[in-house]
């Protein structure tokens, strides 16, 4: 499966960095929550 | 609700576009794979536009600004689990899917372990969905019924018998051409009704000030963490621990083994648009619920400002004024609104504050809006009390109306059209999806599996369409059906779901990571996975998110236990891997 995978991983070069890239993603879209709760609260 | 000649010419145009359009769009070659996978032709952005109208039903569209209006924007973190899903599906689920060249996920259970287990799988597919697609038609029927006193069962015929027609004539590709316009007619009326919204705030109060006044009512909790002076609430629904976690493995099963999303990333035209296509919904899909749950915080300050009705099913509101509790209800009506006045004079002084930036001031008006907003919340729940009392099956809940009474009682005429037009085109959207992936199951899984005679493909094809059929009328007769059981049904077949998905789940986890594990022991694990499931379930213990990720693990754990202590010498699952494709 690794060698398909290698082949097929829109954008980036490895799955890796899709990780990154929603958990950064997930991260900021918290962190901007957590101020717009806290900045109209 | 007034539903004036101009809506219902809004109403008529729009859902003659999308049936044109689908019968237009839906000539495709004549066999399985045409009918069934589009013949595999799909670009990326279809695929993600199926995606997004195949998840979001019309009760979507209705309940989450209730969900907003009432509890506040916490909703949005049960999204928070999906985009980590995404990736590990791509990496994981789509690859194979795309090697096998399956029609449906369940073949690849054979493959990988033996035909029972495979037909088991889709047993608990075709269960689930088959009942709780029936559950999509009737759910705006009911609302439809209530607002506007349409007849539910015309209703019901008339939702249902369009949909069959472009479904049943033009497959997958009809499926995901009307739901690329289905999906931006939706988001657009949305929008433009927000919008309304913003407009009708009093002189003086813009979106900003909007945002101020919903937040200091607590509605816009977007980040809470479930935990309370007594710790973690395990049974709290919405936080974010339940929504990463929770949300991780629900967005895991649904969009990695049920056939009706498993079915929209298949007709993409290369494995790579698959994953495009699956990754950007991974990332859009957080921010537009937002949005959508955002309209609801708009519409709880604009009753801020406007006579908000105690209850908003105006039907129900109407039966228990003619029963016996009617002086009951019209003393906690007079209750409501005598807060609902106190709490505008508030909202008003609070918005003088803002603009005048009187920090302590604004102070002891969040306060008091607080209190106000409390009390206001205890008067409607004894409201939902009486509902409940007065009306047998009614859970006594409004959500689902309180965006489409502000709709008819607010908005202009057309735009209430267009809005009554997304009910059925979201209705349609995920019906659609739902009642292909039925046919698909039923064909390939079970039809092409077990038939011993040989078909020819223009065979094939007529049989999916015949299935297509069956399981619409099916679905419409269920509709029918659980409007006799009331309105708690709805709530009933969301958990229904969750008691399959986990179970679901944990066969295909096993598939891809457990090797060593073989048919048998999968097979008994997963039965003893959903006897678990149901009875975690029945005892109440834990909240339905999380039964997604108890019956995953449970499957994992009892058919490693079962292979390792009585199936030790079964073929295992290398060797059957040796036999797949590369």
């Amino acid at each position: 499966m690794s060698t398909i995978d290698k082949e097929q991983i829109p954008v980036f070069k490895k799955w890796r960095h899709w990780y990154w890239l929603v958990i950064g993603f997930l991260l900021v879209l918290v962190v901007l929550f957590y101020c717009f709760t806290k900045f109209f609260a | 609700m007034n539903f004036s000649r101009l809506d219902w010419t809004v109403l008529v145009f729009t859902l003659l576009l999308i049936i044109v359009y689908g019968v237009y769009r839906s000539r495709t070659s004549r066999n399985l794979e045409g009918y069934l996978l589009s013949d595999r032709q799909m670009p990326w952005w279809l695929v993600l536009l199926s995606i997004m109208g195949t998840q979001a039903s019309a009760i979507t569209f209705l309940t989450v600004p209730g969900q907003a209006f009432s509890d506040g924007m916490r909703f949005v973190q049960y999204y928070f689990g999906l985009p980590l899903a995404m990736v590990v599906i791509c990496i994981s689920f789509v690859p194979i899917f795309h090697r096998l060249k399956v029609f449906t996920a369940y073949e690849y259970l054979e493959q990988r372990f033996d035909v029972k287990t495979r037909l088991l799988t889709s047993s608990l597919f075709l269960l689930s969905r088959g009942l709780s697609t029936g559950v999509s038609i009737i759910a705006p029927s009911i609302v439809l019924h209530s607002m506007l006193g349409w007849d539910i069962t015309s209703t019901n015929i008339f939702m249902g018998g369009l949909l069959i027609v472009y479904t049943v004539s033009g497959g997958a590709k009809a499926v995901a051409y009307t739901q690329q316009l289905q999906v931006i007619i939706i988001y657009t009326a949305m929008f433009l009704a927000a919008w309304w919204a913003i407009k009708m705030l009093p002189e003086g109060i813009g979106f900003t000030d909007a945002l101020h006044i919903g937040g200091k009512s607590g509605k816009l909790n977007v980040i809470t963490t479930g935990v309370t002076e007594k710790g973690f609430d395990w049974k709290d629904r919405y936080n974010i621990w339940s929504g990463v976690i929770g949300g991780f493995f629900l967005a895991l099963s649904y969009f990695g083994t049920d056939q009706s999303q498993v079915g929209r990333y298949l007709t993409a035209r290369s494995e790579q648009e698959s994953k495009i296509g699956l990754l950007m919904n991974g990332l859009v899909k957080v921010p537009l619920q937002f949005c959508i749950l955002l309209i609801g915080v708009l519409l709880f300050v604009f009753y801020q400002f406007n006579k908000a009705p105690a209850f908003f099913n105006l039907a129900q509101e109407q039966t228990i004024k003619q029963s016996a509790n009617a002086g009951e209800f019209a003393t906690a009506d007079q209750r409501y609104q005598q807060v609902q006045d106190e709490k505008r004079k508030t909202v008003v002084a609070l918005g003088n504050a803002l603009q005048n930036d009187n920090e302590t001031e604004i102070d002891q008006l969040r306060s008091k809006l607080q209190l106000q907003q409390q009390e206001a919340r205890q008067v409607r729940d004894s409201i939902s009390n009486i509902v409940k009392k007065t009306i047998p099956g009614s859970d006594g809940n409004d959500a689902n109306y309180v965006f489409l009474r502000f709709v008819g009682d607010f908005l202009p005429n057309g735009l209430v059209g267009l809005i009554i037009a997304i009910i059925f085109l979201a209705s349609w959207s995920s019906i659609a999806a739902a009642l292909h992936a039925l046919a698909s199951c039923t064909m390939v899984d079970f039809h092409k599996r077990l038939s011993k005679r040989a078909a020819t493909p223009l065979q094939e094809y007529r049989w999916s369409q015949t299935y297509a059929l069956i399981w619409g009328i099916f679905s419409v007769i269920v509709a029918q059906f659980s409007y006799n059981l009331g309105n708690s049904l709805v709530e009933a077949v969301n958990i229904l779901g969750s008691w399959f998905y986990g179970t679901i789940l944990g066969i295909f986890l096993v598939a891809f990571y457990f090797k060593w594990i073989g048919g048998h022991a999968v097979f008994i694990g997963a039965i003893i996975a959903e006897i678990i499931v149901i009875s975690v379930y029945t005892l109440d213990w834990l909240s339905f998110l999380w039964l997604n990720l108890i019956g995953a693990v449970a499957v994992i754990i009892f058919s490693s236990l079962l292979q390792v202590l009585f199936f030790r010498s079964s073929a295992s699952a290398p060797q059957r891997e040796k036999a797949l494709p590369k």
